[in-house]
């Protein structure tokens, strides 16, 4: 059958088939194509024959067909020569060559992780739609001449900034999630769940782009009996996320309710500081404080703002300063923005101004991080260097032969970069192995993910260590006269030698530093944690009241009181192990007016400071009349001294309009984290708003004693469960930002000292390689094992002795910094930084040893019988 | 296990080779692949296959005339070396020897 020629196979295919088939197969296959092309074009359609050529075509990309690109220009065959250059090389010398692989892709790994942990820490609440304009007010309360920064607000801010600052498009409250910790109970049936929640504004959800996964952002809070709650919360309360509509019952210590469920969130990401479980609207909360608790004078909720485009905040905070003065006379504070996502890592404020947060801990790890980068650089070059000047024979030979200075340089150059290629994805390779350890010690939710950034910067980092390290050889090298290195008669020049040293004492004093940052935080948090507060926080429970609990308290821990294994218990608004609420509302006898102290202020009942075994100073504890203990009251040392009382027992007080009898002052206590002074505090006597109550067990029989509670617990309280915590647990808990820091920086400085220990293995071995004939000749006239030792120890020692005088000054400098964050922290000893310089000295005695005893205990036969 | 080991796509595609006799070239052992076992087979992966027992030594091949039917383009045709006849036989009897070793087999049970 003749072909028809209007139809004639794909021309783009025919040539794609044609540039990789092979030359000696293309008449043929050509043919074969052709002609079934012409065979299905005539007995069914041109579209189909196309598409058949198009599948025929693909079909042939197999390995037997290709051409065989091996070409004979010269640049291919050099590449393919330094390539089996490059494998031979590092076969032969495995053990550099792992030390320096190992060296450089654990840094890389390390610092990878640091990277991460950074950008998931700057990233943190920047998610917000309104970020750019999204601002939390902040008050700075006079008192005694010095300024005291904090978030809390009167309720009624919001709405007065939303209505009269043309600048706010809108503003919102919300309560503090700490204020009800994970109290509030709430249930859909019987079970009660403990969650944790807060009350805010109308427009809380127009704020803040937390996501709904049903409802309407701009009425979920509309309505006063609505709750809008996260996924994971609708499981456990209805095992169901189609619940819109549904009621809850919600209870909180003598706050409670039935609200229906409005709206659904999306689980929060692990990028928003704000964490809680649902919202109810703070209108709850406003009408249960009333105005009683709703005026300028009282601080319990915070407040966010909208702020109009391009509003200059600076401008803004002028005009805002006396806003609240303005509303209410007597008042002491003055009002400021500042943006939302700036609080995270800056929310330190001293005097009024910004002092920091945990910014702290991102430039430390940020240091922390370049200190090992530069540590498995240095070491990269130094080793790759060191080997490169083995390789002056072969040089040597290459260029007798005719290679051109530009052929080696790429020689080395590429040798150097396939190396911290290699590194690189081993180090990709170990990130993604220890991200869930990683997480779990830094209490984040990281992956691994391949943005252009992190691309960008690894591949950035890889390739400098490449280049600089393979730069010596390469150009160094590459420029000798191949007479003098065939005749041997160079040998490494003195400013090599002193470069590479420089960088040894450089690393190693970086991993001193690291030692002494290490002990000095362990030694830190050690000393908060066995600190002496003044009160006895061990073995003690902490319950919240609830249920039955919360009306009959004497009764509820008088019964308690009786469970075998308690030794004391008794409740308190206060939390202990950190500041809760304060008050200036304290007049006495002598106080200047214009004079504000601030006391922290503990409702208490009867057995308070027995169960927490703090010591009175003068006076008497409460006694159990509950009716006349009311009018009594004990405050603290520094609250006496602070009210300047010469005669403190007796004295009558006037605190929010009633009259109270100082009966005793307590020692001082830490009741607070030791970033923190003691302050002045008082404790007044109450059988309402008691949050939490304190046990105090036995130690002998801690397991029997929890568990006999807790089946009195589900007795008196049947519906609820027994949810404890120890006091010191709860007081650790407040280090966790430390704890975090001090097990990562141990980590890190583990991984820096291992990597530039490495690094001087490589260097010892390699020193000990060359100087074979030497240590051979020396045996022979008859030098002790011990004198060959000691001679090639002594280069090292001086090395590390040097690092040793640079790294301690700065390290003390830094060790102060740090300190000075505490007000209550460890001196600083003399025997801590001599530990640190012997450790490190001893490391690389060790690290050392083992290439030298090898070095000097060879028959000096074995590498004195050639030549 | 015989020296000679044989796939069984090799086995089907050196048989259609016998088969062809003088007419093998590729889209005629495709085309009778496909007419007598109905299998679908893309050009590709028959090349592969008549290459590979080339080299082994059980084909040879050579040029036939060029054709209008095929652009100008000459066939190459393939045909059964006596050492891939041989090869072929020898594959046959082992299988028949393996069927009749089968105790008590019966057709048409």
């Amino acid at each position: 059958m003749p072909p028809k020629h209007k139809t004639t196979p794909p021309k783009l295919a025919c040539r794609l088939l044609l540039w990789f088939l092979k030359e000696e197969l293309a008449e043929e296959v050509l043919g074969d194509l052709d002609e079934k092309f012409y065979h299905t074009a005539a007995q069914r359609s041109v579209l189909q024959a196309k598409v058949n050529y198009w599948y025929q075509v693909l079909q042939y990309l197999r390995p037997f067909a290709m051409k065989k690109h091996r070409s004979n220009s010269k640049l291919f065959i050099m590449v393919q020569h330094n390539f089996k250059l490059s494998y031979r090389t590092f076969i032969r010398y495995k053990s550099s060559f792992l030390i320096n692989l190992a060296g450089l892709s654990s840094g890389l790994a390390c610092t990878l992780l640091i990277f991460l942990w950074i950008a998931d820490e700057l990233a943190m609440d920047k998610f917000h739609e309104k970020d750019e304009q999204l601002y939390q007010v902040y008050l700075n309360h006079e008192e005694n001449g010095s300024i005291r920064t904090a978030p809390p607000t009167p309720g009624i801010l919001a709405e007065a900034l939303a209505n009269e600052v043309p600048e706010v498009v809108t503003a919102v409250e919300d309560t503090d999630m700490d204020w009800f910790g994970n109290n509030f109970a709430l249930s859909a049936g019987k079970e009660k769940i403990k969650a944790r929640g807060k009350f805010s504004g109308k427009d809380y959800l127009n704020l803040f782009s937390f996501k709904l996964r049903s409802g309407d952002p701009e009425q979920v809070l509309d309505d006063k009996s609505s709750i809008v709650i996260t996924e994971s919360l609708a499981l456990k309360l209805f095992g169901s996320l189609d619940v819109i509509g549904k009621s809850v019952d919600w209870h909180l210590l003598h706050f409670k309710g039935q609200a229906k469920v409005s709206g659904i969130l999306y689980d929060l990401s692990g990028n928003s500081s704000e964490q809680f479980d649902f919202i109810l609207p703070f209108t709850i909360f406003k009408d249960d404080l009333d105005s009683d608790g709703m005026h300028w004078g009282n601080f319990n909720s915070y407040t966010y703002a909208e702020l109009a485009n391009g509003a200059d905040v600076k401008q803004l905070n002028k005009k805002l300063a006396n806003f609240i003065k303005q509303k209410d006379e007597g008042s002491n504070v003055t009002v400021f923005m500042t943006k939302f996502s700036d609080i995270y890592l800056h929310g330190n404020y001293e005097a009024g101004v910004q002092t920091g947060g945990r910014i702290i801990y991102v430039t430390l790890f940020s240091i922390i991080g370049i200190f090992i980068l530069l540590i498995a650089c240095i070491n990269f070059m130094n080793l790759t260097t060191a080997r490169a000047s083995r390789r002056l024979k072969e040089i040597g030979v290459k260029k007798t032969l005719g290679a051109r200075r530009g052929g080696l340089f790429s020689q080395f150059m590429g040798e150097a970069i396939i190396m911290s290629v290699t590194a690189l994805i081993i180090a990709l390779v170990l990130v993604y192995m220890v991200i869930p350890q990683f997480n779990e010690l830094t209490g984040k939710s990281i992956s691994l993910q391949l943005t252009w950034k992190l691309v960008g910067i690894t591949s950035g980092i890889t390739l400098i260590t490449g280049i600089l390290a393979g730069s010596y050889p390469a150009i160094y090298l590459s420029g000798f006269r191949p007479i003098n290195i065939l005749k041997g008669k160079l040998n490494a020049s003195f400013g090599e030698v002193w470069i590479r040293k420089g960088l040894v004492v450089f690393q190693f004093a970086l991993s001193i530093i690291m030692i002494v940052s290490v002990l000095v935080v362990y030694q830190q948090i050690n000393f908060a944690q066995t600190k002496n507060l003044g009160y006895d926080r061990t073995n003690v429970l902490k319950v919240p009241i609830e249920g039955k609990a919360v009306e009959n308290i004497p009764v509820f821990l008088n019964e308690l009181k009786q469970v075998p294994g308690v030794i004391e218990a008794s409740c308190t608004s206060h939390s202990i192990v950190s500041s809760g609420s304060f008050t200036t509302g304290v007049s006495w006898p002598g106080k200047d007016p214009d004079q504000i102290i601030r006391f922290e202020q503990a409702r208490v009942y009867h057995g308070f400071l027995e169960t927490l075994g703090i010591q009175l100073a003068m006076g008497r504890s409460f006694s159990d009349h509950v009716d006349s203990e009311k009018s009594k009251i004990i405050f603290n040392e520094t609250a006496i001294e602070a009210m300047g009382l010469e005669n403190p027992i007796g004295t009558t007080v006037i605190m929010w309009g009633e009259e109270k009898e100082i009966i005793g002052v307590v020692k001082d206590f830490h009741y607070s984290s030791l970033h923190s002074m003691v302050e002045p505090m008082l404790f007044h006597f109450d059988t309402e708003f008691l949050q939490n109550v304190f046990i105090k067990i036995d130690s002998k029989q801690i397991g029997e004693t929890i568990s006999a509670i807790e089946s009195f617990y589900n007795k008196f309280n049947s519906g609820y469960t027994l949810e404890y915590e120890f006091l010191d647990q709860n007081y650790q808990a407040q280090y966790i930002a430390e704890q975090r820091i001090s097990t990562l920086s141990r980590f890190f400085a583990g991984v820096a000292i291992i990597i530039s220990c490495l690094g001087l293995f490589g260097l010892a071995a390699f020193t000990a390689e060359r100087r074979q004939k030497e240590i051979g000749v020396r045996k022979v006239l008859g030098a002790s094992s011990f004198r060959i030792i000691a001679l090639l120890s002594n280069d090292f020692t001086k090395m590390v002795l040097a690092s040793i005088v640079i790294a301690l000054p700065v390290s003390y400098m830094l060790a102060e910094n740090w300190l000075s964050n505490f007000a209550y922290h460890i001196q600083l000893k003399w025997w801590l930084f001599g530990l640190a310089a012997v450790s490190s000295l001893i490391i690389a005695w060790l690290t050392v040893g083992i290439q030298t005893i090898k070095a000097a205990l060879t028959n000096p036969v074995e590498c004195l019988k050639d030549e | 296990m015989s020296k000679h080991h044989l796939g069984e796509f090799e086995e089907i595609v050196m048989l259609t080779v016998a088969i062809l006799a003088d007419e093998a070239y590729g889209v005629a052992i495709i085309d009778e692949m496909e007419s007598r076992l109905n299998r679908k087979v893309s050009i590709g992966a028959l090349q592969t296959v008549l290459r590979r027992l080339e080299k082994k030594g059980y084909l040879s091949s050579q040029f036939g005339e060029a054709t209008n039917m095929r652009g100008g383009k000459r066939k190459r045709y393939f045909s059964l070396t006596t050492y891939g006849k041989n090869v072929l036989t020898e594959v046959k009897e082992q299988r028949l020897s393996l069927w009749e070793a089968i105790p008590n087999f019966s057709l048409n049970k």
